[in-house]
């Protein structure tokens, strides 16, 4: 009964065999999964623009929660009073940056002035929190602490003016931009003359800058997904 | 007059004395300043501030509440001290990402008290309120669970993407202490499948905008049932069903155990002798089974030995030779009646040696047997006379040959045979007895033409009896009967000198004894 088994077996497994590759073979057409493409008149698989919206967005609520947790830590380390007027002066660096300030001015605002707005907060804040990251491991118990975050943060700000840029440019392929946001720009042209007033800013108070223009970013994003793409999730 | 002048001056301080001391039995007070400030942004959209006021003084007391955003210098006042309850103001209008500063001031009669400024962001003082109409409904059809639903707070704006609510919610049975916490993103409905029968649950659900987390909802009690009659009472009813035939067919099986075992297990047929019960060896007594076995059997018919021709072998000594008759005793005598008496008397102790011998060769011994019966036969026919058994007697004591028991004898035997000349015979005594002349027979004609040969064949002769009285020998079937006669005429006419070799007596007497029925075939010859 060996030598009948043998063959039999082989057989089993051979059967076995195609049937996996069937499965795995056929899941990859079903996820429509295919090389991102940098241009997309090649007519290969683009993300949506759904898609490319929730990824940024997710990105935003990341770095948004990474500043939080940072300003909390600082503000633990060095400042543990609170709620002390005059304590701080809310000097952004970022303040002449018109920012509609609620839900129904960032919803008259148009897309492109939006798109914008978002473009250069981003802009704005990669060099401050490079240098920040710098100046922070010159402490050396703040290392310990956040040191990493930091890093990440000004990381986490580079790419996602990348990601926003990419939306950007496909609406602008969509047509549902219009060509006026000059994404192409080099970053240096969204800053504001005065700028460069960033480095007299405390860390403490770069921090809290932060953490408000990042809400901002993600609030911003949201609502300009949820005004273009109206899919689930708005 | 001076007593006037003094009063004057005094006056003033007496009568703020008189108030200290009125203000002081009455308590009244300006308020003190209104305590823990709070606000709270429940849609990221309008906020409401509270506060708790201190002690008034003793006389009415009202308070205010005063704004003023990041960019402005007036401090504003509440647009709406009632909506959000008492000591509170609410906010419909804002601006997020800048930040408010907030005082309350408490005032009477007496004076104003403020309290300690509060500022904030409305992005951080955001707090959802806890879902509403939570409802848990209870389902055991296939697998027990749970469904439960709930609404959103009211006023929440997820449509524009301006808010994006978490959903949390936890379980756990009444008489437990461990909560189970169920994470639901966005939706408004969860499914809980891991609930036991019979316990009652608690159910608590809330919810999250930007990672700031609601008070849990009212706790909503729900008890799942025992078990599914309906489910139950269906397989109770199959389940007893299906036994009822299972119980039947066993009991079946069970009586009829025997019949299927020989269904299942045919019994293997075992030897069987015919006629022999088997049951009878095992239980019977010894009669019976020899009985059973005997008289049930057929034995083949046995055919009593008869009419047939015998043959025996002369067996003797190789030392002695029978030439020489002498007088030596024979054993091989009719041991019959007639010859018993003077055997007996003579030789008993060879005829007792007889059967002794011949133990020593069953062969010997068989055809000794034989031979004694044809010698018994013989005698009985012939031999019975007295006169016989006189003659006998002498020629035993004279001329009967001697026989050993170990040898074969050997027997001379005669090429030519001639033909038998009965002249000289003279008596015929029965069928084997020759009684011959007492001369010398010359040499006579040969009726066969053979040259006066005396016939040397001595084969047939078995016994010589005196000179004239010769026993032929029986011969075997397969000797010719015609043979034999003329074997026997041969003899006859045998010549002296044969005779002389042949034995002692001048007669052609042959050495050898003579069976018994040979000479019935031939008629006696004349006698010369």
């Amino acid at each position: 009964t060996n030598v009948l088994n043998c063959p039999l077996s082989l057989l089993v497994s051979v059967v076995l065999v195609g049937l996996l590759c069937l499965v795995f073979c056929s899941q990859p057409t079903s996820l429509d999964a295919a090389p991102l493409c940098t241009n997309a008149e090649a007519g290969c698989h683009v993300l949506s623009l759904a898609n490319l919206f929730d990824r940024v967005i997710q990105h935003s609520a990341r770095m948004h929660s990474i500043s939080n947790d940072l300003h909390s830590e600082f503000e633990l380390y060095f400042l543990p009073s609170k709620n002390q007027i005059g304590r701080v002066s809310r000097n952004c660096h970022t303040s002449n940056i018109l920012t509609p300030n609620g839900k129904e001015n960032a919803q008259r605002m148009a897309r492109e002035e939006l798109t914008e707005v978002i473009l250069k907060l981003l802009v704005a804040w990669r060099d401050p929190l490079w240098h920040f990251h710098q100046s922070m491991t010159h402490f050396h118990d703040f290392i310990d602490f956040s040191s990493n975050k930091s890093l990440k943060m000004s990381d986490m700000v580079h790419e996602l003016r990348k990601g926003v840029q990419k939306v950007v440019e496909k609406m602008q392929m969509l047509g549902i931009l219009s060509n006026s946001v000059s994404s192409l720009m080099s970053p240096e042209a969204f800053l504001a003359p005065g700028s460069a007033e960033w480095r007299l800013m405390k860390d403490y108070e770069l921090l809290y800058c932060f953490r408000r223009d990042s809400n901002k970013v993600q609030n911003y994003l949201k609502i300009l997904k949820c005004r273009i793409v109206p899919e689930d999730g708005c | 007059m001076a007593c006037a002048r003094m009063v004057k001056h005094l006056r003033l301080p007496l009568l703020l004395l008189l108030l200290a001391l009125a203000a002081e039995c009455n308590s009244m007070s300006p308020p003190e300043k209104p305590d823990k400030l709070g606000c709270r942004s429940p849609d990221k959209e309008t906020f409401f501030c509270w506060w708790t006021p201190g002690s008034d003084g003793g006389l009415p007391t009202v308070h205010h509440l005063y704004y003023k955003t990041e960019g402005q210098e007036n401090m504003r006042q509440c647009p709406d001290y009632h909506k959000a309850g008492s000591n509170s103001c609410f906010f419909s209008k804002t601006s997020i990402w800048v930040e408010y500063t907030v005082i309350v001031e408490a005032s009477n009669a007496l004076g104003n008290t403020s309290s300690d400024p509060l500022t904030f962001d409305l992005m951080n003082i955001v707090k959802p309120f806890a879902p509403e109409n939570v409802t848990v409904v209870v389902n055991i059809e296939d697998s027990p669970h749970l469904t439960i639903q709930w609404h959103t707070p009211s006023n929440i704006d997820t449509k524009s993407g301006w808010v994006t609510l978490k959903n949390q919610l936890r379980v756990k049975p009444d008489k437990s202490k461990i909560w189970k916490n169920y994470a639901s993103e966005t939706q408004t409905h969860f499914t809980i499948y891991s609930i036991d029968l019979g316990v009652v649950y608690m159910v608590e659900v809330r919810c999250a905008i930007d990672n700031s987390w609601s008070e849990w909802s009212n706790t909503t009690f729900v008890k799942v049932p025992n078990f599914s009659r309906k489910d139950n009472s269906f397989w109770i009813l199959v389940f007893s069903l299906c036994l009822i035939p299972l119980l039947a067919a066993m009991i079946i099986l069970i009586l009829k155990r025997k019949t299927v075992k020989k269904y299942i297990l045919p019994p293997v047929p075992s030897p069987k002798i015919r006629g022999v019960d088997v049951q009878l060896l095992k239980s019977g007594q010894s009669e019976d089974v020899i009985n059973a076995m005997l008289l049930n059997q057929r034995f083949p018919v046995m055919i009593p030995w008869k009419d047939q021709k015998e043959d025996y072998l002369i067996v003797s000594d190789k030392e002695t030779s029978y030439l020489p008759l002498e007088k030596k005793k024979i054993f091989i005598l009719p041991l019959a009646m007639a010859l018993d008496s003077e055997v007996q008397s003579k030789e008993t102790s060879e005829v007792d040696h007889f059967p002794k011998d011949s133990e020593s060769s069953s062969e010997e011994s068989s055809d000794k047997t034989e031979s004694s019966q044809l010698l018994t036969k013989c005698s009985s026919a012939n031999v019975l006379n007295d006169e016989k058994a006189n003659q006998l007697k002498g020629v035993t004591e004279k001329i009967f040959q001697p026989f050993g028991i170990g040898g074969y004898v050997d027997i001379p035997r005669h090429e030519h045979m001639q033909e038998a000349d009965y002249s000289r015979v003279n008596e015929v005594n029965g069928d084997n007895i020759l009684i011959m002349k007492k001369e010398n027979i010359p040499h006579t004609l040969d009726t066969r033409g053979q040259e006066g040969s005396v016939p040397d064949n001595y084969s047939m002769v078995k016994e010589v009896n005196s000179d004239n009285v010769v026993f032929l020998e029986k011969h075997s079937e397969s000797v010719n009967a015609s043979f034999k006669a003329k074997g026997y005429i041969d003899w006859v006419n045998q010549k002296p000198k044969n005779l002389h070799m042949a034995g002692h007596s001048e007669m052609g007497v042959c050495p050898q004894l003579v069976g018994c029925e040979y000479v019935d075939t031939v008629p006696p010859p004349a006698v010369i």
